[in-house]
């Protein structure tokens, strides 16, 4: 008898995939589309940014993904969002709340996403009984002290014991990390995990994410506004614009030679060299107000190579050489 | 080059704690400097680096040069005039001079005036002019830094952070200001919009030859606009001098850290995550808690060794004449910066 082999294609080997995803923020009298379409995967052990400025839709995307969104005012309207092949969004409340069970997020401000009132240790240990309810409580002891020491954190007794604002913003960071890490997730979100660090501290923190990607994380979507930040982490990249993945490919080509008007613009803008080496290549114009989006392509009145087609009809995101994908009339 | 238009000499500044436990405690007065003698000067023309982390002072340095705090020590030239801090003609003068731009463009602007009102604020000896003469002021200032005057008439909250950031520098161009402190003026904005501001600040340098103190804590954008460059370290400047020379070869172990921790496109090397940063030093060298070069002598007080093209305030320089060319770069040793 004859048996078809199951097709090999690239979903077995996607550990998060999000298909399309759209989400609106409603209010009594009007609805803005903050995610348009957005498809993104992140593969097994790879580590993806999602690159964009202010009101791009990336932390969204973020929180869309692990479920946090608050519904309402924020609506899915389409999309499915697929973890391991499951279908983990739409749920039936409309929330993925996904947290803990493979996937986990470190957010921008760990002063938010710790709890004041408890102390670390607690807040340690409470992380500790969702990831193993049934260990025994001396196990669980030493797992939360490995987790700290594993974090690099040498006066382990001395965090343990304090609340998270007596900790600088290098030690918060570093014991949320350290929470995530007991949960051995799958995948890790890091939502602007360095903004607001100081620039040692950040790339220390960096260092320590990339450190333990290698021994117990298997893939990371990081979350940045700051192209350098990504270029030093992530294999692949999704540059976004106004709601919309506007470009995506492995980070060394996006960086050598970026597709998109807004990319290259966004290249551009990072300083690099020394005084009087010139200006810096940057087009007029902010980005736009998801409220009033211009018509056609959304970049398209601070692009210089804007046509009339770009006024009037959105791009899609077609697929270029080097699996790298592009929405642009440019690359029709 | 020609004569320093600014120069600021052992400005020391300290502020008052308190520290008073409910009514009937014992009231403990205790001074912590937020500045150390600092020294620095400025030329026509000139863009001033001053860059450093959280605590160290730059916000208050910015403040005390536009007379904001009052230093405790300090000994000011302006145009070769000596300035007395404590006496308010001579602190209305260095207002007079020496412009703002605040790093919060939110709460630097008041939202209940309209722009041009605003900007109007920085036109001194306004009761001399006509109102012709100071619309004319207004416009003249909107069009410098690129603002639509479509935008005059409106309120600081209907504009994006960048235009609120050109007002405030519209403020201080109205009046003819030739020194402008820059707060870490792009730090609240994006990317683009910061490479807009960058743009702006560099062309109207050239335009107006004005010298900009600019302070921030983005290595890149240090690198970008200026001639020279101080690293301040918890209220110490520990090295300052021409800014290719401390990025390519620096000196002080801590310039070398915060350089080595700088990300840039073509970085890859392994930083250390290991080192945790030590609290700064009461005693002695501030920085030795956290420094991988630390040695006896570093237990006193440095002074600032004359390199050249750069003082550094570091005992590895301790020698007569010798040798300069070493420097403790961490790029080229590898982890040599950051290891324990």
């Amino acid at each position: 008898m004859f048996v078809p082999t199951p097709p090999k294609d690239n979903l077995s080997s996607n550990l998060l995939e999000v298909r399309g995803l759209t989400v609106n923020f409603e209010t009594v009298d009007r609805s803005v589309e903050v995610l348009r379409d957005v498809s993104i995967r992140v593969g097994k052990e790879e580590v993806v940014g999602v690159v964009g400025e202010s009101g791009s839709g990336k932390s969204t995307l973020a929180q869309a993904i692990i479920g946090v969104l608050d519904i309402p005012p924020a609506r899915i309207t389409g999309g499915i969002v697929l973890f391991q092949g499951k279908e983990i969004l739409p749920s039936s409340d409309g929330k993925a709340n996904f947290r803990g069970k493979g996937i986990n997020m470190i957010f921008q401000e760990p002063l938010t996403s710790l709890n004041p009132v408890y102390s670390v240790h607690d807040q340690m240990e409470e992380a500790v009984n969702i990831a193993e309810p049934k260990m025994e409580k001396k196990e669980k002891e030493a797992l939360i002290r490995n987790s700290l020491r594993e974090v690099m954190i040498r006066d382990v007794d001395g965090v343990l014991n304090v609340y998270p604002h007596q900790l600088s913003g290098g030690m918060r960071q570093r014991v949320s990390i350290a929470m995530v890490l007991v949960q051995k997730p799958n995948l890790l979100i890091l939502d602007e995990p360095t903004t607001g660090l100081d620039l040692i501290v950040q790339r220390r923190i960096i260092g320590l994410i990339m450190s333990l990607k290698k021994e117990i994380l298997s893939s990371i979507l990081l979350i940045t506004h700051d192209l350098e930040v990504a270029a030093y982490m992530c294999d692949r990249v999704y540059v976004m614009y106004a709601g919309k993945v506007v470009e995506s490919g492995s980070m060394k080509d996006v960086l050598k030679k970026p597709l998109h008007p807004y990319t290259t613009m966004l290249k551009n803008s990072v300083p690099e060299g020394y005084v009087n080496e010139g200006t810096l290549k940057v087009s007029s114009g902010a980005p736009p107000d998801l409220r009033h989006l211009p018509s056609g392509c959304a970049f398209h009145p601070r692009c210089q190579f804007a046509n009339d087609v770009c006024r009037s009809k959105i791009p899609e995101l077609k697929a270029q050489k080097d699996g790298r994908e592009v929405a642009c009339w440019l690359y029709e | 080059m020609n004569e320093p238009i600014l120069e600021v000499e052992n400005l020391t500044v300290q502020f008052k704690r308190k520290t008073k436990l409910f009514k009937a405690g014992r009231e403990q007065e205790r001074w912590k400097k937020v500045l150390d003698s600092i020294s620095f000067n400025i030329k026509q023309g000139e863009t001033f680096g001053i860059v450093g982390e959280t605590g160290s002072g730059k916000t208050t340095l910015a403040r005390t040069l536009v007379g904001i705090y009052r230093p405790r020590e300090c000994r000011i030239r302006l145009n070769g005039k000596h300035l007395d801090l404590n006496k308010k003609e001579d602190v209305l003068l260095l207002r007079k001079n020496i412009g703002i731009v605040f790093q919060d463009p939110v709460g630097s602007l008041n939202p209940r005036v309209t722009v041009s009102e605003i900007i109007s604020e920085g036109i001194p000896d306004q009761k001399k002019l006509s109102e012709r003469q100071m619309e004319a002021k207004i416009m003249e200032a909107s069009e410098l830094v690129e603002l639509p005057g479509s935008k005059l008439e409106s309120f600081p909250t209907e504009l994006s952070g960048g235009e609120k950031q050109r007002v405030s520098l519209a403020r201080t161009l109205v009046g003819g200001k030739k020194i402008l402190v820059l707060d870490e003026p792009t730090s609240s904005l994006d990317v683009s919009i910061q490479a807009q501001i960058l743009n702006l600040l560099l062309r109207l340098k050239n335009e107006l030859s004005i010298s900009y103190i600019f302070i921030t804590h983005d290595l890149n954008v240090i690198k970008h606009m200026c001639e020279r460059v101080a690293v301040l370290y918890y209220g110490q400047i520990l090295e300052q001098g021409n800014t290719y020379e401390i990025f390519e070869h620096p000196r002080h172990p801590y310039t070398a850290d915060l350089i080595g921790a700088n990300l840039s496109f073509t970085s890859n090397d392994g930083f250390s995550a290991a080192r945790e940063s030590g609290e700064p030093s009461r005693e002695g060298c501030i920085y030795q808690n956290s420094c991988s070069k630390k040695f006896l002598q570093c237990e006193k007080p440095p002074p600032t060794f004359d390199l050249g093209k750069t003082l550094v305030k570091c005992w590895l320089y301790d020698y007569a004449g010798g040798d300069h060319g070493e420097s403790v770069d961490g790029r080229n040793g590898g982890s040599n910066g950051a290891s324990d």
